[in-house]
């Protein structure tokens, strides 16, 4: 199955079972989990249900393309369910089924992973899904999103499509991956991975990026004063990227690092809260 | 006819280690629950996998128990009018006790006369009580942390799943989180997906046995550790001995599936801890020995699945563990492109504790204060020279991506990377050495240079956190002093140095001087004091009473000396003459206290004997020889019964230790009978004031020896 046919696939899959089917998100994140269709929307009552191709970049774990599994550019695919269906695990395991793999044939554990993310004041309970040994996918249940407690709870499902890609097509380097019938993931992206590779740990300007966190983060307080919550969180995403860009550089103390976390963190949770609160004064408004 | 309950939580998934503590809490809480209801059974079983929590209680009585307890109502004179006719405040409160007016008694207390009810409670079915009170197990099983799932608002460790409660045949109407109780159980997530059926529930076990289900915990982790040594056995390889690992594969599984699997032999060049790292604390997988003892390139991965074809899984295993494998080859390489003291200047780049700086300013105090410790514990030339070539590089792998990638290494890796650069044995093994113990079961620093180092290593975090007003409060110990404390005592005690604890914590304080933060004498005082708390919670549990803790604690300087004054003074609490070696100590420490001698002094030398007026004087002062060298015999015969050790769980009770008690203790209460007759026939208190000096120097003399074996007024009572 080539790479696009795994993402198709899901789509499918997950289209059927009622998800809006939403194009990436065209801002630099760490994870899916940034994206406003699962960050912002995890939070409130309405259900919801989204699923789709997440590109992320962690700019630490380059490797200039040599590690068959570590990317600083990378595509995860995610799912959001809300309120988290009491069958999830067994629907994740059907989908599995969809992309040729049958669970019956593999050792399939749910290992504990207790998933925080202190940047965007978000932690939840669930497993890493492995497969022989190998993790293809976080499954995380959502206690609180922006420092808000979720109720419902929302269950968020993250493929690794490169680890699933390699078992499917029998590959031991994520760039020998077909992506389309004469293109590799490795013609598509080894370029793009060496050259940001060095980057993010040799090139990049910190003096720039200093200046642009503290930017973006004068504009996203900015824009929350001019209840525009919408396009601040676009700046808190921006910041945080600027942030890992600055961790990679390793030019941050620990006390430093703790205190930009701190600064994404308080945006971040400014803008949940933001997003929550509409709706109960106007409400009575109304 | 007493019936068997089965009571099962089926969940998602729970945490490895909550399989073990979720199910004995269970066990416990339901045999609580069901006595304090009167249906106390006769037996309580757990049984516990990744995927369910169950308890089976045989001899459930039929119905619970009847008791008798009796309520007070109002007054008689509001009970009853003045015909002696119950009024309605009677009424309310019978038929609030639930019982007749009519059988309401009237008795007379010391406030007056009341209205008493006998109100008969229980004797319900157990089939009525038992659906409520297995529902609250459900909301009040004690976890450390639980999480929330759709919309149920009951909390548990992982969603709840299914829920099985069976009273014999009978199945139990039970209610919890969202979920309502079958009769059935379920078999393994993938060989035996439905619903199984239990005849009944002492046949739990063996009905999901059938089901691909070992339920009890320590048969499933015996079969696994059997079927992993059978499987690495058949290629000649023996499993890396890990009960920890054991217990947790065990837990991540339903049925043992070994597999086994290989490595490239090129990885065997990474040092033995990071190759068990990856494998063991990455994958879960068991580590094989070759019959030379030495890593073998292959490993046991135990998977939860009987698949049809094993070489799917081992494929993957293999890789995963391929990649992992290539990553610590990565950082093995790349973090030996800068020698340790270059990483070494890294340190400035990582915070140790606000107000307290960078690591590298730690490292630096650590240096200057391991010198005072080394000269405070009299280090031998050899130590001292590994020491002062360890310290500018100790710690320095806190920089290095491998500790980074695998922080339980820190130690390991400077060691292997001092090795690597060239650095002599000893050197590496001090830097090692100087961040143990890790845990309160995990070894000591092997060398002395590396005791020396740890010993600064955590004096200097004590004193720094103290001296910022961060000493923990109750249970609350955020920055792990406690853990520092008890591993600072272990490495004492097994070192037996004799630098006293102040002499220490002194020592390694010295290097805050003229630093940003103020260490004075109260927090030196605080610090050792905090030490001392963590010494007697070690001789507390290795089973000494209070009152032989203080004595034992108050009466020495250094950690081996309260756990060897601990084992000698338990000793003689327990022999016939005990009782007379107290009324010594009572009967001459009680004037004693009025001497002013100089500190240091020992009162024998003032003791003038051409001031005698008496034989008694003579006598008791000719006594005295007797009583040191009896003291000085007995502690003596503690150093012999208690040489340096390390004093964690495993040590085994101080109680037991033998100490040799004679000759010494029949010389000390050779003091007895002169000092009886001193008390009796001398005038301690004598109006000449240097009378009165030289005889309380006499008494002081006799208390001398005795309180080298603690501080006994702790024991005289």
């Amino acid at each position: 199955m080539l790479l696009q046919e795994i993402v198709f696939t899901l789509d499918r899959f997950w289209s059927d079972r009622g998800c809006v089917i939403a194009p990436p998100h065209d801002t630099e994140v760490g994870a899916g989990t940034f994206y406003p269709t699962t960050f912002l929307r995890s939070l409130g009552p309405d259900p919801w249900r989204v699923a789709g191709l997440a590109p992320s970049r962690r700019p630490v774990d380059g490797r200039y393309g040599a590690n068959p599994y570590r990317f600083q550019y990378f595509y995860q695919y995610q799912v959001v369910l809300k309120p988290s269906p009491k069958d999830v695990q067994q629907v994740y395991l059907e989908s599995l089924g969809a992309l040729g793999i049958d669970f019956r044939d593999h050792d399939m554990r749910f290992v504990e992973d207790n998933w925080e993310s202190p940047t965007l004041g978000a932690w939840g309970l669930g497993w890493e899904v492995w497969m022989d040994g190998m993790e293809i996918t976080q499954f995380t249940y959502f206690q609180q999103v922006g420092g808000l407690d979720c109720r419902p709870v929302s269950v968020e499902l993250t493929y690794g499509l490169e680890r699933i890609g390699m078992y499917l097509q029998g590959v031991s380097h994520a760039f020998d991956l077909r992506m389309s019938r004469d293109v590799t993931l490795g013609e598509l992206r080894r370029e793009f991975e060496v050259q940001h590779s060095r980057y993010n740990f040799e090139a990049s300007d910190p003096e720039l990026q200093r200046e642009l966190f503290d930017r973006y983060e004068a504009e996203a307080r900015r824009l929350l004063e001019e209840g525009l919550h919408q396009p601040a969180y676009e700046f808190v995403m921006k910041s945080s990227h600027a942030f890992n860009l600055l961790d990679a550089r390793g030019v941050l103390s620990h006390a430093e690092r703790q205190a930009y976390v701190q600064r994404v963190r308080r945006l971040a949770e400014a803008s949940a809260r933001a997003h929550v609160a509409p709706r109960e004064p106007a409400m009575e408004g109304a | 006819m007493s019936r068997d309950l089965l009571f099962e939580i089926g969940t998602e998934e729970l945490p490895d280690w909550y399989v073990t503590d979720g199910s004995r809490s269970l066990g416990a809480l339901l045999q609580e629950r069901m006595q304090a209801v009167g249906l106390g059974p006769s037996a309580v079983t757990v049984y516990a996998t990744p995927r369910r929590l169950a308890v089976v209680a045989t001899g459930v009585p039929e119905r619970s128990a009847q008791r008798v307890t009796e309520r007070r109502g109002p007054s008689a004179a509001v009970a009853f009018d003045a015909a002696g006719a119950p009024t309605r405040a009677a009424e309310a409160f019978a038929s609030s006790s639930g019982v007749s007016v009519g059988s309401l008694q009237r008795r007379q207390t010391d406030r007056g006369e009341y209205v008493y009810a006998q109100v008969v409670s229980g004797g319900e079915p157990a089939a009525a009580v038992l659906p409520d009170l297995l529902a609250t197990l459900v909301a009040d099983l004690p976890a450390p942390r639980k999480m929330r799932w759709a919309d149920v608002e009951t909390p548990f460790v992982r969603p709840v799943a299914w829920l099985t409660a069976r009273l014999e045949e009978e199945t139990l109407p039970v209610r919890a989180a969202g979920v309502g109780a079958g009769g059935a159980t379920r078999g393994h997530r993938f060989l035996a997906p439905g619903e199984v059926a239990i005849s009944r529930p002492a046949a739990y076990a063996e009905a999901l046995r059938e089901a691909w289900v070992l339920a009890d915990e320590a048969e499933r982790r015996e079969a696994t550790r059997a079927a992993v040594a059978e499987l690495a056995g058949s290629q000649g390889l023996t499993p890396v001995e890990d009960p920890a690992l054991l217990t947790e594969v065990g837990n991540l599984i339903e049925w043992p599936f070994p597999i086994l699997g290989r490595f490239s032999a090129d990885y065997l060049e990474l040092p033995d801890e990071v190759l068990l790292a990856v494998m063991v604390k990455h994958q879960r997988f068991f580590p094989l020995r070759s019959a030379d003892g030495s890593l073998a390139a292959a490993f046991v991965g135990v998977a939860n699945n009987r698949v049809s074809d094993e070489a799917v899984v081992r494929r993957g295993y293999e890789d995963v563990l391929a990649g992992r494998l290539y990553d610590a080859r990565f950082f093995w390489r790349a973090d030996r492109e800068r020698s340790l003291s270059q990483h070494a200047w890294s340190l400035t780049g990582i915070a140790f504790q606000r107000d307290l700086g960078s690591m590298a300013d730690k490292t630096s105090r650590v240096a200057s204060g391991a010198e005072a410790v080394a000269d405070a514990v009299d280090l031998s030339q050899e130590a001292r020279a590994a020491l002062v070539a360890a310290t500018p590089l100790f710690r320095a792998d806190l920089a290095t991506q491998m500790v980074y990638e695998f922080p339980e290494l820190e130690g390991v890796m400077a060691r292997a990377y001092a090795l690597a650069e060239g650095q002599p044995e000893p050197v590496a093994d001090a830097l090692m050495g100087g961040v143990m113990p890790k845990g309160p079961d995990d070894p000591l620093p092997p060398t002395e240079a590396g005791a020396v180092l740890a010993v600064a290593d955590r004096l200097d975090k004590l004193v720094g956190f103290f001296a910022l007003g961060k000493r923990p409060s109750g249970s609350a110990d955020p920055f792990g002093l406690r853990r520092d404390a008890h591993g600072l005592v272990r490495v004492l005690a097994a070192r037996g140095w004799r630098a006293s604890v102040p002499t220490l914590v002194e020592a390694a304080a010295a290097a805050y001087r003229g630093g940003p933060v103020a260490v004075d004498a109260g927090t030196l005082d605080e610090v050792a004091g905090f030490v001392w708390d963590r010494v007697a919670a070690l001789l507390d549990e290795r089973g000494l009473r209070t009152q032989v803790i203080r004595a034992a604690v108050e009466g020495s300087h250094t950690v081996l000396g309260a756990l060897r004054r601990g084992a000698l003074l338990s000793r003689l609490e327990e022999t016939a003459g005990f009782t007379d070696l107290m009324a010594l100590y009572k009967r001459a420490a009680n004037l004693a206290e009025r001497y002013e001698g100089a500190v240091d002094e020992d009162p024998v030398d003032a003791v003038d004997p051409t001031l005698f007026a008496s034989q008694q004087e003579e006598a008791l002062q000719a006594a005295l020889p007797a009583g040191a060298s009896g003291a000085t015999a007995l502690l003596a015969a503690a150093v012999a019964a208690l040489p340096p050790h390390d004093p964690a769980h495993g040590a085994g009770a101080l109680t037991a230790v033998e100490v040799a008690l004679e000759p010494g203790l029949s010389d000390l209460l050779s003091l007895k009978a002169p000092l009886d007759a001193y008390l009796d026939g001398v005038l301690v208190m004598a109006e000449d004031e240097k009378l009165r000096r030289n005889r309380l120097a006499l008494l002081a003399a006799v208390v001398h020896p005795l309180r080298r074996l603690g501080a006994l007024e702790h024991l005289a009572g």
